[in-house]
């Protein structure tokens, strides 16, 4: 084997090099000794000749041994379209370019593809890993709902179709000690989190069962955090750290690649231990929780039964029974992001096609022109399938360096589309790793067999005689005409059915960038100031008014205030409330809570559309006040005031507090800039001695930039307390920005898509009619001769790219409505008005159309009979 | 099946055994005095024509079983002479020893058969 290696290798170098060793010097000394062997026997040389062969054929049999023939002839047709390319300079770059855009399009869009939607994740056979949801239809504050604790409990004990099921919940710590106190995103999770993952940490261990249920404080640290805070020190094992002021044993060190839900940037993992009345408590709706599908059993089957399992498990949920919603977890982690990827793939494709369309194109112009010399070629013996096999290796030439320009260009767009990674997903460095570089071949192979067929079959159809008849006139049929019209209608349908996903893109994004979200975003500063330390009531609202006290004076702040949760960040902080008047909690009667300063409202610039603000004259009472939105005061008052009515809320029984209506505030999105605005309440931080919160948002107008005052911001805070975290500085519109960034970015890269199109068929409009022209001088300069004015031979040439640009648009726009359709989820519920984009895309294409046919139908009106009919 | 053709079916499998044979046997020589042994010590049962003989010497050169130069002949004309490498004297050592079983086995099965 290894000599038959060997032996290749050699066939090949030899191919490769040329080095074709001539073989007939030894042949003739092999057969002259043959002549002088037989003249002694007294034979003729005739019979020595028939007895060791000829030098021709024995030559030829030494060749094949010497080299591989099929590579050799495909090397010498690719020099030989390397030759003609070189000769043809203008037509090569255009070419190569286009098949750039079209490869590299598809190169680097294909490895973001790979990365979010086909590379496997990393945990053990993740394919059978899923989330499971609540599906709380009945509820104004969302549909998918994170489930509870005895949730996870019960499914865990009673289901049939998993393997087992973990439970996670968020955190967000203060890890002090060893250098600056900082907040870091966390994750509380069951102990057997980690074997449903089926994960191993890097150093050390997990934690057990008996560690998560006897409340052991142990963490397991992310690689990030390792290296960043603890300089990678394999010696941190057994180390304690501390979390809001607690002691935690450094137990485990996860490997870099891992990550899990909802983000990359989670720091650490401690054991969830739920407290006793967690356990028993139906409303406490913060779970994500993951489980792994029991072999053989389809998502499908787990919906099913799942969904029948809950309905029994809440059949005595006050709230009424639910159901619930399973997704496999890659779905979870690509999100919007994973749909985007399909588009923008298919759209890169198209582009491709386009691509390959025009050149297809240009090559069947061009291969009428090479008539006479493939006529001389078939009249020198070359078969059919031998000139198909030479058209095609030059084709092979055009898509391999178009390969390697768009490779080149891939390589830096790649960086840009990293951009791309759903932040719930790790950190992928892009690269032209084999499998990219298997996809931008593969489309070479693709686009060369598109584009370089129909000229080989029909370049190699050429009877000599007639071929070398019509030496340089170089004409195509009837059919060649129909058949170049076709390709440009449908590369111009392509390029509409991109421009209108593009405009459905945008317009899209325009709707969701300019929504009302209640508030004006622009200069605001947001940062979290947990005070997990002050666990007194009273201590903790003053520390919080000083703290905003404190930020306010600082120059260049125009307002300040604090909010419990920043604004667009959090789903949840949610709760049931009864009005005055209803006898019990009403199922799915559900509010956003949100605990506030009494400036916070002034701050962001929200808009009270009834009754008062907060005011100093609010403060810690048994009969405390409250501002609802709009959609709250919509639900119950329709029509009539809410001020003055009265609600409490639902798990405090008889010591809740009934909160009295004081205003109502125009809707603030307060779930996210992508969700529509939901019931909410807003209370003052004196009144929430009844469901406070710990965390603290604190929201700074400025005058200037909001990053300008960033130091001083901390300092102020420092000045308050030494040693308070200041967590998650940032603006708001930096946050809006966030999460609008999937919207943004797949638009840009639509529409970069759209435009490239657009420009690739006006090219190849153009270059058909002005192809026609060149080919119909003659025939137009007698027309010209026999009277027919400029304006009517640029009519007659107009007309026909008018012709196939309106077909190309009635065929767009079949394609459009059925691409829309791929595109919904990126509309994110809106609804595009179809009419105003079709209408700006076919302004658009008619406009740049026109362009490309004036320039030909031009040239052609300003023909000079004299010298095209002396031309022949 | 044609004479002729059962000779070149033959030759297919085992031109290299017998061109590596040659040249382990004679020292180097050109390819004209190789088949000229070939086809002495067949007594004239093999003859070789340059259109089998040259393209297997490649094949050997090429596997590293043979190495050629360019020498004088005793009559002092120019011609190509082979040399068995010391790769090919093992591979012929192998090939022999297969070959020797395979024929062994050949014998009993026929011998077997007949009675």
């Amino acid at each position: 084997m290894r000599f038959r290696i060997r032996e290749w290798l050699r066939r090949l170098y030899c191919t490769i090099t040329r080095q074709y060793n001539d073989s007939d010097e030894e042949l003739r000394f092999h057969l002259a000794m043959a002549e002088e062997e037989a003249g002694r026997r007294g034979e003729s040389q005739r019979d020595a000749r028939i007895r060791v062969g000829g030098i021709a054929q024995s030559a030829e049999a030494v060749y094949d041994q010497r080299s591989i023939a099929w590579l050799a002839d495909l090397l010498r047709d690719s020099r030989h379209g390397l030759r003609l390319l070189r000769k043809n300079p203008q037509f090569s770059i255009a070419a190569i370019l286009c098949l750039a855009l079209g490869i590299g399009g598809v190169a680097a869009i294909f490895s973001v593809f790979d990365a979010v939607l086909v590379r496997p994740l990393p945990y053990a056979d993740p394919d059978r890993l899923v989330m499971i949801w609540d599906h709380m239809s009945n509820t104004d504050v969302m549909t998918k709902h994170n489930p509870a604790p005895p949730e996870w409990i019960e499914w865990r004990r009673l289901n049939t179709v998993f393997t087992d099921i973990a439970d996670t919940q968020t955190s967000g710590p203060t890890l002090s000690g060893d250098g600056e106190p900082e907040q870091v995103s966390a994750r509380k999770t069951t102990w057997n989190f980690w074997s449903v993952l089926g994960v191993r940490p890097l150093l050390g261990r997990v934690f057990t069962q008996e560690e998560d249920e006897g409340n052991a404080r142990v963490v397991v640290l992310s690689y990030g955090l390792w290296h960043r805070r603890y300089g990678g020190s394999p010696g941190i094992l057994g180390r304690k750290i501390l979390l809001n002021d607690e002691p935690y044993e450094v137990i485990g060190v996860m490997p870099p690649a891992f990550y899990f839900l909802p983000s990359r940037d989670v720091a650490l993992w401690t054991p969830v231990s739920f407290p006793p009345w967690m356990r028993r408590n139906f409303t406490w709706h913060d779970g994500h929780i993951v489980a792994r599908l029991k072999l053989g059993v389809t998502l499908e089957q787990a919906r099913t039964a799942m969904t029948a399992l809950s309905l029994q498990v809440t059949a005595k949920d006050f709230r009424g029974p639910h159901g619930v919603e399973v997704y496999p977890l890659r779905e979870e982690l690509a999100g919007k992001m994973g749909t985007a990827l399909v588009v923008l793939l298919c759209a890169a494709s198209a582009l491709l096609l386009i691509a390959c369309l025009n050149l297809a194109n240009l090559l069947l112009s061009r291969g009428a022109a090479r008539g006479p010399e493939v006529a001389v070629r078939l009249a020198l013996g070359a078969g059919r399938r031998r000139l198909i096999a030479q058209f095609l290796a030059e084709s092979l030439v055009l898509a391999g360096l178009g390969a390697i320009a768009g490779l080149t260009l891939a390589l830096p767009a790649m960086r840009l589309l990293e951009a791309l990674i759903p932040d719930a997903m790790g950190e992928v460095r892009l690269s032209l790793d084999w499998r990219v570089l298997a996809v931008a071949a593969g489309a070479a192979l693709g686009s060369a067999i598109v584009f370089g067929l129909a000229p080989a079959l029909r370049g190699s159809r050429v009877s000599p005689r007639n071929g070398l008849r019509e030496a340089g006139r170089g004409s195509a049929g009837a059919r060649g005409h129909w058949f170049q019209h076709s390709l440009i209608v449908l590369e111009t349908a392509l390029a509409v059915m991109l421009l209108t996903c593009g405009g459905l893109l945008l317009q899209t994004f325009e709707h969701l960038r300019n929504t009302d979200l209640g508030l004006h975003s622009e200069r605001l500063l947001t940062f979290e100031t947990p005070l997990f330390r002050h666990t007194d009531f009273d201590r903790r609202v003053a520390f919080l008014n000083e703290e905003v006290e404190r930020v306010r004076a600082i120059p260049g702040v125009i307002s300040a205030g604090s909010i419990n949760v920043v604004p667009f960040t959090n789903q949840a902080s949610a709760t049931f409330y009864k009005l005055e008047g209803q006898s019990a909690v009403v199922p799915g009667q559900v509010a956003l809570i949100r605990n506030i300063s009494r400036d916070y409202f002034p701050t962001i610039g929200a808009h009270l559309q009834e009754g008062r603000n907060f005011t100093s004259a609010d403060q810690k009472s048994d009969a405390p006040v409250a501002i609802v939105n709009q959609v709250f005061a919509d639900r119950h008052f329709a029509g009539r005031s809410p001020l003055g009515r009265k609600f409490k809320f639902g798990n405090l029984g008889e010591k809740g507090y009934w909160y009295t209506i004081v205003g109502v505030v125009k809707p603030i999105r307060e779930s996210g800039v992508l969700n529509e605005a939901r019931p909410a309440v807003y209370r003052v931080h004196e009144q929430c001695d009844q469901i406070g919160d710990s965390a603290a948002g604190i929201i700074v107008r400025t005058a200037g930039a909001p990053e300008s005052i960033v130091s001083a911001v901390r300092e102020a805070i420092w000045s308050l307390d030494r040693n308070q975290p200041i967590a998650r500085v940032r603006t708001l519109d930096q946050i809006i920005d966030g999460q609008l960034s999937t919207s943004s970015q797949s638009t840009a890269l639509l529409g970069a898509f759209a435009l490239l199109a657009l420009l690739l068929a006006s090219i190849g409009i153009y270059g058909v009619l002005s192809y026609a022209v060149s080919q119909r001088t003659r025939e137009i300069g007698v027309r010209i001769a026999l009277g027919a004015t400029a304006g009517e031979i640029m009519r007659s040439f107009g007309k026909r790219g008018l012709g196939l640009t309106l077909a190309g648009l009635a065929a767009g726009w079949g394609l459009a409505a059925a691409a829309a359709r791929l595109l919904s989820a990126l509309l994110y519920g809106f609804q595009p008005s179809y009419g105003r984009i079709a209408v700006a895309v076919s302004v658009l294409l008619l406009a740049v159309a026109a362009l490309a046919c004036f320039v030909p139908a031009h040239r052609a009106s300003r023909i000079d009979p004299v010298m095209a009919l002396r031309n022949e | 099946m044609s004479n002729e053709a059962a000779r070149s079916a033959v030759l297919q499998g085992t031109l290299d055994l017998m061109v590596l044979q040659t040249l382990a046997t004679i020292g180097p020589q050109h390819g004209y005095a190789i088949a000229a042994r070939i086809e002495q010590v067949s007594s004239g049962a093999i003859q070789l024509n340059m259109g089998t003989l040259y393209p297997g010497l490649l094949r050997l050169e090429q596997r590293g079983f043979v190495r050629a130069q360019w020498d004088r002949t005793e009559t002092n004309r120019r011609a190509r002479f082979y040399t068995i490498t010391a790769a090919g004297r093992r591979q012929l050592v192998a090939e022999k020893s297969e070959w020797t079983r395979m024929a062994a086995i050949m014998q009993a099965m026929l011998e077997g058969d007949a009675s």
